[in-house]
This record gives C-alpha cells, structure tokens and sequence, in this order.
C-alpha cells in the first residue's frame, strides 16, 4: 500500500538526481529509532542535507537534518510508522527516497 | 537413402565438439531496487548452457555470499531443486542493506571420462542492491577467480566485459577463457563451433569479449591444477575453472 501511494507520490512530486554519481538513500530500524543513511554512488558520504520523513499518506511527520557521517535518526515513537514510512533526503543537488513498509518495520521490531 | 545411412553412421562415429561445462548461479535480477523487493531468488546448476543441458549439480563443497567484506556460509540454507532437469539448488536470500553481494559456489569436484579429467569450477555472480554498487569489483581470493574490471552488471549488450584471470591470487598471462550464452532465447547457430566462444587473456591475464544480445553469459577461465586426484586407482589431472556470470541488459534506444 505505502509502496504504491509513496512511489506514485514521489515519482510525480520529485526530480530525479540528475549527476554523474547519484544519492544512496537507505533506511532500517532498530525498534528505537528510523536510521538513515546517505552517500553518494562514489562511497562517499552525504555529509549535508534535509530529510524529511512521511507517513504512508505522504503526511510529513519529521524534518531533521543529516548529521556529518551521513546519517540521521527518527525515533520511532515520534512519527506514525502504521502506514510504514518515506524517507527523502535532498542534499541540495541530489536527492533520493527510501521506502520502510509496514512489513520492514515489523519484521525488526516484532510488532 | 545411403546418404541418410552414411550420415547417420558418420554422426554416430565422428565425436561432437566438446561441450563446456559451467557451473550456475543465476539470480531472478541481478540489480534488485527496493521495489524489487528485499530478497533476491538464486538458482545454481551445472550445465551445457547454450544447450540447456542440465547435469546433477551435487551439493556443493561451500556456497557462500559476500558483502561489504564479510563472507557468510549459506550451504546449509540450499533447497533442493529440479533445473534443467537435473539436481540443482535454489535460494531465496534477504538483503538487508545496500550494496553489491557476492554469490559464491565451490562444487566438488566432478570426473568427466570423456577428457579423463575431474573438473572443479569456483563460480561466482554478483548481484547489487538497492542502487548501491559498491564492491562490483571485489576480489575474493578465490584458488581461482575472474576479478571483474567491468563492473558485472548494469551492462548493455554489446558492452565489453573486461576481467582478469586469477589464479592463486596472480594474474594467468594468456589464459584461456570460454564464453557461453545462457541459451533461453532460442539462439541457433550456424555451426557448432559457436556454441562456446574462445578469447584469450593478454600477457596481464586481461581478457575482453562483447556479447551479441543482452542476457546471461558465463565466462570460464580454464586452467590445469597443480595437483592430482584419484581415480580408478589412477592420478587423473583437475581443470580448474574461474566462472563468473553477467547479465547484459537490452538497450532500449532507438
């Protein structure tokens, strides 16, 4: 359900990075917390850029800013994950989006 | 009617080209993006694969995966399976993060009485995920591997793939290397002789071949190894192959 609704939502919403080396957006869950993480196809680490994290009704639930490793971290309890979620991450001149379907979720956390 | 006799007698005494033997792993993607899913689906054989002539692929001496440098047993995880045919194995295995995985079968070693030899294949097929490419072109130190110099796949057809033979972690000047076609597409050819193509290695063991459709391809790079196994109370010689697998993806320019 999120997949189809945040696919459909981004592919019309956000341009695709359009570079030479592109932006590797992943994100999974430790039950606590969303990680994300961020690099560039070169290996190297995003070491800026705006994440913005979306419930499955494309409902902004969190904005943060990726620390310099290239990462980020939601916790769990403050976004509604139901729906599972959708984590973009623009660097300003890429950017890229991860998908955490409910089954992602509850396949770390049990629940 | 002679003719049909003589034709038939002569195919019945004059040998056929011998065949290539390689062993398999093929994935259901080779590149899985996350709508892919969050599994990739293995099948590994051993077989003439231009002919799709399955032979009994016993259960391997390892298969392993390796990603971001670490290496894991899954031996244990391989689901017997029909393919071709014939004995072969699948499994459906989770990625759980970003990046290339290396799938890794060292069979046992096979006696082959038509070259009076064993034969022992270490195959390899790198699979990526998620839109990370990272580690395409690992080298595993492998007793003998094709280290990739093109990456092994997000390749068009008619690319060139490019690879070094190995063996015992050094380059093998002027190795030879047999090419063969994963043959689901009905290819025909004109003469036998094409079922297997045949390139050399430069003098870096560097070897070049661009495949003329899109699709699997298996490379092997054959060497003789430096040591014997019984057989019928006899030291028969042990080929050594190098095989990797590379899906070629059809352009889809105009």
């Amino acid at each position: 359900m999120i997949r189809s609704l945040g696919l459909a939502a981004l592919v019309a919403a956000a341009p695709m990075g359009a570079a030479a080396h592109q932006l590797v957006v992943f994100a999974s869950v430790d039950c606590e917390s969303v990680v994300v993480e961020a690099k560039f196809s070169n290996g190297r680490v995003a070491q800026q850029g705006d994440v913005r994290v979306l419930d499955g009704e494309n409902t902004l639930q969190s904005e943060l800013t990726l620390e310099e490793d290239g990462t980020a971290r939601v916790p769990l309890d403050s976004v509604d994950h139901s729906g599972g979620l959708v984590i973009e991450v623009d660097t300003g001149g890429h950017d890229n989006y991860w998908i955490l379907t409910p089954e992602d979720i509850a396949r770390k956390c049990g629940s | 009617m002679n003719r049909t006799l003589l034709t038939a007698s002569l195919a019945a005494l004059i040998a056929t080209p011998a065949l290539s033997h390689y062993g398999m792993i093929i994935p259901n993607d080779p590149m899985i993006s996350q709508e892919d899913g969050r599994s990739v689906a293995l099948t590994m054989s051993f077989s003439h694969p231009f002919e799709l002539d399955g032979m009994t692929l016993e259960r391997p001496a390892s298969f392993n995966v390796t990603h971001e440098g670490e290496t894991t047993d899954l031996l244990g995880t391989l689901q017997d399976a029909t393919v071709m045919d014939e004995q072969g194995y699948t499994l459906e295995y989770p990625l759980e993060r970003p990046g290339t995985y290396i799938f890794t079968m060292e069979p046992t070693p096979y006696w082959e009485p038509a070259e009076d030899a064993f034969i022992i294949h270490y195959t390899k097929t790198y699979v990526t995920a998620y839109g990370d490419d990272e580690g395409w072109d690992t080298e595993l130190g492998l007793k003998t591997e094709i280290v990739p110099l093109s990456k092994p796949f997000g390749l068009w057809e008619h690319n060139v793939f490019q690879g070094i033979v190995k063996l015992d972690g050094e380059p093998v000047p002027y190795a030879e290397v047999e090419v063969e076609f994963f043959n689901n597409a009905d290819a025909t050819v004109p003469d036998e002789l094409m079922i297997t193509q045949t390139v050399k290695a430069d003098a870096n063991g560097v070897f070049t071949y661009a495949p003329p459709s899109d699709g699997w391809w298996g490379f092997a790079a054959l060497n003789t190894a430096d040591y014997t196994l019984p057989q019928d109370g006899e030291d028969k010689a042990v080929e050594l192959g190098a095989v990797i697998w590379v899906h070629f993806e059809d352009w889809t320019g105009q």
